[in-house]
């Protein structure tokens, strides 16, 4: 991939990640630069290696081989200067599932070593944002998928982070909800702030990215500002045509799928 | 519909007559025929080769044979994850039947089946006892009633009771007492050798008046209450513990109609339970946090409920059991007891939580907090149901001395024990489903056989110095080493679990996202050609009513070893016990006491029946074969764990 960004600007640098399960390789070699205060989307067929990437990229699974920097600051070598940078959210893991919403913010903000009345306050503001209050006694394993991704989020928020990597953050979140999480995202960004997020809902990355890279098969296929990747075709006609032959003989449908 | 019923439950039953399901049902009937032989051979006057036992003793016996085979029915489908499912409410659900309907269906399925049939053999024991007592036909008749009359009460109480569970068993409180059940059971098994003196009383001398009544008065009793009333023709009495039988039966299945009705209409709701402005408010820094947010999880989460109380009462149970025999020298100890074995029961903490270790992985120095934090969380929970128990037995056996050995050992058990569950959670954790995906069956708990034993000689063998001290030293040293050790522990053997999770946590996220500890490899060990390899069982996987007996071998290793090999080491492990701990510490304990075979019943004691001068070798025998058993049981089930695991 050809540098386009000044090193001084990068918020999240990604050379060469790989990581192999055994015989399957998950992320062949992936390289990425995410400028700061770009709202940057990663996009790519199930099973891409989108998430994979997002987990080395912020310390979760460690790489075979490959670095990820936040800011400069080596992941993997600096890791507790790397994570008071970050805001994490990533997929399908577990959360503190036997304490409320607000018990979980309180949670996640003194053990990051913030003052009490700051997390109180915070976490009053993000549960009041994201609609989380109306559930005050209800346990993080009772939430709904939506709710779940919300309260992560928040979490991710707490701190006021200056990158947030985010796995899919708006799966299952109601069209409400999401429209605030946008929002807010967007407002975080104009702010100076960094995003970076996975999801497979191209109208949703045409929407708010200002960068996209697309992964196919562990490999970076294309990446670049949304209108160069789209390249006037729209985003998700692109993508189809990226990922290949994915979506066979559209047009004939099922000939027994009849009402 | 009764024969389409029976039709469909028929059914059920050949198609899981394959395969590993067959088998355990198989080995199930068999064993469950071994002891309804041996209920009929009580009633028929004891075995052959003694004495036979005169009618009255016999039907003592009975009463309590049966009372044990009644509570199995009622306790069996409790822990066992929810009874026998095969036909459930929910497949009548859309078919034009009420509730009244759809339990009588499902009270005639309950009848076909193994467990039933075998029972109806074992209630044949009324019908022998009436033979035998030569009271005529109509006794004979009095019998055959009152064997059916138990059976149809038993099975459909049983039923009511399971349904009644599974309604509460999504609640803490069915997995506290889940918990206290298995336990209870678990440590009857351990110390239940204290009782044999009292069964040899019993079988020799009658059941007291109270009990034998007691024995009768209860629902399993009746229909060997109304045998004895026809015996002594009775007529009256007769009438009424039959008819007793069958409004106990009518009266459960009406009840149990209710909540079939229940389980239809409103499907289980789970309550809110946290606390509306959250709880932790006064939590103050990094470990503050984490120790409120596991003390959280203590009170909230169902297995960690479960734990807690299985420790709870197998310390009571063992340590209490033997005041039934007048033996109180165990009682003082019931709060070291209950420390160990929520050490050993608590040491898959990160296993326990799942995923969740990703929060702490994305804050700069979480990991080591939290294992500081879950360090701090267990001492809170374990130490003052451990302090009151010691104090409470101190108090209530009127042992004074052991105040010197408690003040030594309990600091030290409890602060190893921090060291220990943080370390051995590090270290070899059990992968889990993540808690809101875990379904309801609590044998799923993670509780790994070589991790207990491990943790629990560890956590014992941070008690020696102690011992030490309190043994040789001066005494003021005893507590003093006490607190000293249970420290030192609990900060290196913390220290060490900290730097080991700062340097392994994101494969030990990987190992609990992808549970990398199943599925496990065969054994590498040759097997000799023709040699029967018991069927594998997915970890985790157990499909649906599948016998529960494999989760526990599965979770032992033992799912691949050859059948010969895993007998011995159950067996093994069983009965060392025996030679070790019942003919081989106790007996010593009485003769260094002092206590000679002219001051106490010998009981079955080897070493105070031999003459004096071989009461020690005697003693050391037992102790030996005890410890070789032991030790050559555990040497082969580690032997196949570690195969298992290497997968």
């Amino acid at each position: 991939m050809v540098r386009t960004v000044r090193p001084d600007v990068v918020a999240l640098r990604i050379e060469g990640l790989a990581r192999s399960f055994g015989a399957k390789v998950a992320v062949e070699a992936v390289d990425l630069e995410v400028p700061r205060g770009s709202w940057f989307g990663l996009v790519g067929p199930n099973g891409a290696g989108k998430s994979t990437t997002l987990a080395m990229a912020t310390g979760l699974l460690r790489p075979d081989s490959g670095r990820a920097e936040v800011f400069g600051v080596d992941v993997w070598s600096r890791r507790a200067d790397a994570q008071r940078l970050l805001g994490v959210l990533p997929d399908g893991l577990a959360l503190p599932e036997r304490l409320t919403g607000r018990e979980l913010l309180r949670f996640t903000g003194l053990l990051r070593g913030m003052a009490p009345a700051d997390v109180e306050r915070r976490a009053g503001d993000l549960l009041g944002v994201l609609g989380l209050d109306d559930a005050p006694r209800t346990l993080v394993a009772e939430y709904s998928t939506g709710m779940r991704k919300k309260i992560g989020l928040a979490a991710a928020l707490l701190h006021a982070p200056r990158l947030l990597v985010l796995d899919e953050p708006l799966e299952a979140v109601d069209p409400v909800s999401a429209a605030t999480i946008k929002g807010l995202l967007r407002r975080y960004v104009d702010d100076g702030g960094t995003v970076v997020f996975s999801s497979h809902v191209m109208a949703v990355v045409e929407q708010v990215c200002d960068r996209v890279a697309a992964i196919v098969d562990g490999r970076v296929v294309a990446a670049g500002t949304t209108a160069e990747v789209a390249a006037g075709a729209g985003l998700e006609a692109r993508f189809v045509s990226l990922v290949g032959g994915r979506g066979r003989r559209i047009e004939e449908g099922l000939p027994w799928l009849r009402p | 519909m009764v024969a389409a019923v029976i039709r469909t439950k028929l059914a059920v039953l050949r198609h899981s007559a394959t395969g590993p399901r067959a088998a355990a049902t198989a080995t199930g009937g068999i064993v469950g025929l071994l002891l309804a032989a041996a209920v009929l051979a009580v009633a028929a006057g004891g075995p052959p080769v003694t004495a036979p036992l005169s009618a009255e003793r016999a039907s003592d016996l009975l009463a309590v044979a049966l009372a044990v085979w009644t509570l199995g029915w009622f306790v069996g489908p409790v822990l066992f994850g929810g009874g026998d499912e095969s036909l459930r409410p929910e497949h009548f659900a859309l078919l034009p039947l009420g509730r009244r309907r759809i339990t009588a269906a499902l009270g005639l399925a309950a009848f076909v089946g193994v467990a039933p049939t075998v029972t109806l053999v074992a209630l044949g024991s009324l019908v022998v006892l009436a033979a035998r007592s030569g009271h005529g036909a109509g006794a004979l008749a009095v019998a055959v009633a009152a064997a059916l009359a138990q059976l149809v009460a038993t099975v459909i109480t049983s039923r009511l009771v399971t349904a009644a569970a599974n309604q509460v068993m999504g609640s803490r409180a069915g997995a506290g007492a889940a918990g206290v059940v298995s336990a209870a059971l678990l440590a009857a098994t351990h110390s239940a050798w204290v009782l044999a003196p009292v069964a040899g009383t019993m079988t020799r001398d009658g059941l007291p008046d109270t009990v034998a009544a007691g024995l009768r008065a209860a629902p399993s009793g009746w229909g060997l209450a109304a045998v004895e009333a026809a015996g002594r023709g009775d007529l009256r009495g007769v009438l009424a513990a039959l008819g007793g039988l069958v409004a106990l039966a009518v009266a459960a299945w009406w009840v149990w109609s209710f909540l079939v009705g229940r389980r239809l209409t409103a499907p289980r709701v789970r309550r809110a339970t946290g606390r509306a402005g959250g709880a932790g408010r006064r939590a103050r820094g990094p470990v503050g946090a984490v120790v409120a947010r596991e003390l959280r999880t203590w009170s909230r989460d169902r297995l960690r409920v479960h734990l807690a109380c299985f420790a709870v009462c197998y310390a009571l149970v063992l340590c209490l059991l033997p005041v039934a025999v007048g033996s109180w020298v165990f009682v003082p100890w019931t709060g070291l007891v209950l420390a160990v074995w929520l050490a050993a029961v608590s040491s898959n903490l990160y296993g326990d939580d799942g995923t969740e270790l990703w929060v702490k992985l994305t804050v700069p120095g979480g990991l080591s907090h939290d294992v500081r934090g879950r360090q701090l969380a267990w001492l809170v929970v374990a130490a003052p149901p451990a302090l009151v128990l010691s104090v409470g037995g101190v108090v209530a056996s009127g042992q004074g001395w052991a105040v010197v050995w408690l003040a030594a050992l309990l600091p030290a058990v409890l602060g190893g024990g921090s060291g220990v569950v943080a370390l051995a959670s590090v270290l070899r954790p059990v992968p889990l489903p993540d808690p809101h995906r875990r379904g309801g069956n609590l044998l799923q708990n993670g509780v790994d056989f070589t991790q207990v034993l491990v943790v629990l000689a560890l956590t014992a063998v941070s008690a020696l110095p102690a011992v030490l001290a309190a043994a040789r030293g001066p005494g003021w040293a005893a507590p003093v080493v006490g607190v000293t050790t249970g420290a030192v522990l609990a900060w290196a053997l913390g220290g060490l679990a900290a730097r080991r999770l700062e340097a392994t946590a994101p494969e030990l996220l990987l190992a609990l996202r992808t549970g990398t500890r199943g599925p496990r490899a065969a054994p590498s060990a040759p097997r000799r050609p023709g040699q029967r390899r018991l069927p594998p069982v997915r970890p985790g996987g157990r499909p649906a009513g599948a016998p529960p007996v494999r989760d526990v071998l599965a979770r032992v290793g033992l799912d691949r070893a050859p059948a010969g090999r895993r007998l011995y080491v159950l067996v093994t492990l069983t009965v060392c016990w025996v030679p070790l701990a019942a003919q081989g510490v106790v007996p010593a304990a009485l003769l260094r006491a002092g206590v000679g075979a002219d001051d106490v019943e010998p009981s079955w004691f080897l070493a105070l029946h031999v003459p004096p001068h071989l009461a020690w070798p005697a003693v050391a025998a037992m102790v030996v074969l005890g410890l070789a058993l032991l030790v050559s049981g555990l040497a082969v089930g580690w032997q196949y764990l570690r195969q298992t695991r290497r997968g």
